[in-house]
């Protein structure tokens, strides 16, 4: 009897837990959503900002966080693909994988204030860019690098051993076997590890408020060393408006925008790597 | 396929002495620390299907994959002594390991299709397929298709996944896929472990066609397989030749006690 009750205390002890952490999710989810709403109209998305976010929308704001995100996707992805190739095909020694694993570890645990930090001495001081939403854009690279690397990797070297032998005894070299056997069944992994990497990139703040964004007065940036203004740091702003009603209105109404778009890559990502595991025939 | 001719009653062709196209001398094979085979002397001969039979960890399929050296991509493998394709070393440093794979085809126990459609899984190993014009591309997969009966059956529906294909379907297009490169010799490794009676047939009957112009090599754990096709068997244990010779001999007259034993009582006490 008494183990009967310690069984269940036990199930409804994870039940409870369960039930805090969607709880907490979804209090999040409907205190957004319903103060956001409020705010998002067509104008609202498609109008730029005036007085410094308490007027107008947030049209800049939008593209200039797909900006900095996308390119940060198009840097990253080729950077992680090597990687993941070669840790998974050519990194045999084991000292130097378990060395690579501790490192790329690493990289995803720095704190993302850091990185803008580094950008911001890097990249402004010593290398003199000025504020530019293509540091921007590397410091992101960088920062989503482990997850894309991580992802690319578990789904390239879960490709059983005999596809890469049925390949090689057909005298295919090692790079034909990587091209023609290997990435078009590890691409999937590959793609999950951008989304998820881009869901967490979009919401960053910290690592490209001092490199990359400017709070008002920016629209779309014609050339590589401008600034661009973007929803994390403009929602940063609206809030230190605590004052203005309407500016913390327009607050809500990027905050939902940004979850949005957060939701979007994130739920992408889910969606590749359920599709992943059912096609690919292992 | 026709069912009569998969219930056929196969008949192999009589051995003879042919020349050995492949010869493994004092071969000797470590993972590791582990000596998995020790002392391999053994040659196999032109046009002929050599069986290599012996109990579980005897080291048949290391032996087998070091022929066309597969085995270089295990961690830990270290091979010493030589094996020879017509008298040349294949483990010498001059040698171009891709060509020789595609000298010395294998085709694995467990089938392995690429997913990919029918027809591009036989040209798989071709090095300029992509633009080679569609009726050459075409030719070719008839060809050897019809090489490992299986045109019949797929012509009709080459684009669609390898994988709808049964088992025993999936494994004779790997053999196609491999015939494809034009090998001389096809190692078979346990080809028909994973088969149904029927599909083995199948297999079997292929090997027998197929000896006409490859030489075959392939381990197999059924004794009464080998007894139906083979015309040289060589006989493993322990990571060590026990015997080899042709089928008859060693069926009927064996030199070895450990032979008798396998080949009649399945036991082995080495």
């Amino acid at each position: 009897m008494n183990r009967r009750r310690m069984d269940r205390l036990f199930t409804n002890l994870t039940w409870l837990a369960v039930s805090i952490c969607c709880l907490v999710l979804l209090f999040l989810f409907g205190v957004i959503t319903w103060n956001g709403i409020r705010a998002i109209n067509l104008e609202f998305l498609f109008t730029a900002s005036k007085n410094f976010g308490a007027e107008g929308g947030i049209f800049y704001q939008i593209i200039g966080s797909l900006l900095l995100v996308v390119f940060a996707a198009v840097i990253s992805f080729p950077l992680s693909l090597g990687t993941a190739i070669y840790k998974s095909e050519f990194l045999k020694n084991r000292f130097l994988q378990r060395l690579s694993n501790t490192l790329i570890y690493g990289l995803n645990g720095i704190p993302s204030v850091i990185f803008g930090i580094f950008g911001l001495i890097f990249f402004v001081n010593v290398l003199n860019t000025g504020i530019s939403w293509f540091v921007g854009s590397i410091i992101l690279a960088i920062m989503i690098l482990p997850t894309i690397v991580l992802s690319t990797y578990l789904s390239i070297n879960s490709i059983p051993k005999i596809y890469r032998e049925s390949a090689l005894s057909l005298g295919m070299n090692k790079w034909r076997v990587i091209c023609r056997v290997l990435l078009p069944q590890g691409i999937g992994g590959a793609i999950t590890g951008v989304l998820m990497g881009l869901a967490r990139a979009v919401g960053e703040t910290a690592p490209i408020m001092f490199i990359a964004t400017a709070f008002s007065g920016v629209d779309v940036p014609g050339s590589l060393f401008e600034p661009v203004t973007a929803l994390p740091t403009h929602i940063l702003a609206l809030s230190q408006q605590a004052t203005n009603k309407q500016a913390l209105l327009n607050a809500w109404g990027a905050s939902l925008v940004l979850l949005t778009l957060v939701v979007i890559f994130s739920v992408s990502a889910l969606f590749s790597r359920i599709k992943l595991k059912t096609s690919s025939v292992r | 396929m026709n069912r009569s001719t998969v219930l056929k009653i196969i008949q192999p062709a009589p051995a003879g002495e042919p020349l050995p196209v492949v010869e493994a001398q004092n071969f000797n094979v470590w993972f590791s620390d582990a000596h998995i085979l020790n002392n391999v002397c053994v040659s196999f001969g032109e046009h002929q299907i050599n069986c290599i039979i012996g109990p579980s960890g005897s080291g048949k399929s290391t032996l087998i994959r070091s022929i066309n050296r597969i085995n270089d991509e295990v961690e830990g493998f270290t091979p010493e002594g030589t094996i020879l394709l017509d008298n040349k070393n294949i483990y010498d440093k001059s040698v171009d390991v891709n060509r020789l794979r595609r000298e010395i085809g294998i085709v694995f126990q467990k089938p392995c299709v690429f997913p990919k459609s029918i027809c591009d899984n036989v040209l798989f190993g071709l090095p300029r397929s992509r633009k080679m014009p569609r009726r050459e591309k075409l030719q070719i997969v008839e060809r050897n298709l019809k090489a490992v009966s299986l045109w019949r059956e797929v012509s009709h529906r080459l684009n669609d996944r390898a994988h709808s294909l049964s088992i025993g379907q999936q494994q004779r297009l790997c053999i196609a896929r491999t015939l494809t490169v034009n090998p001389r010799v096809i190692l078979l490794d346990e080809p028909t472990s994973s088969l149904d009676p029927v599909s083995t047939r199948a297999i079997e009957d292929l090997m027998l066609k197929l000896k006409e112009e490859y030489t075959i090599i392939f381990v197999t754990h059924d004794i009464l397989q080998a007894k139906r096709i083979s015309d040289k068997l060589i006989f493993m244990c322990n990571g060590q030749i026990i015997e080899q010779g042709s089928k008859d001999k060693l069926f009927t007259n064996p030199e070895k006690k450990q032979t008798w034993n396998y080949l009649n009582n399945e036991y082995c006490e080495c």
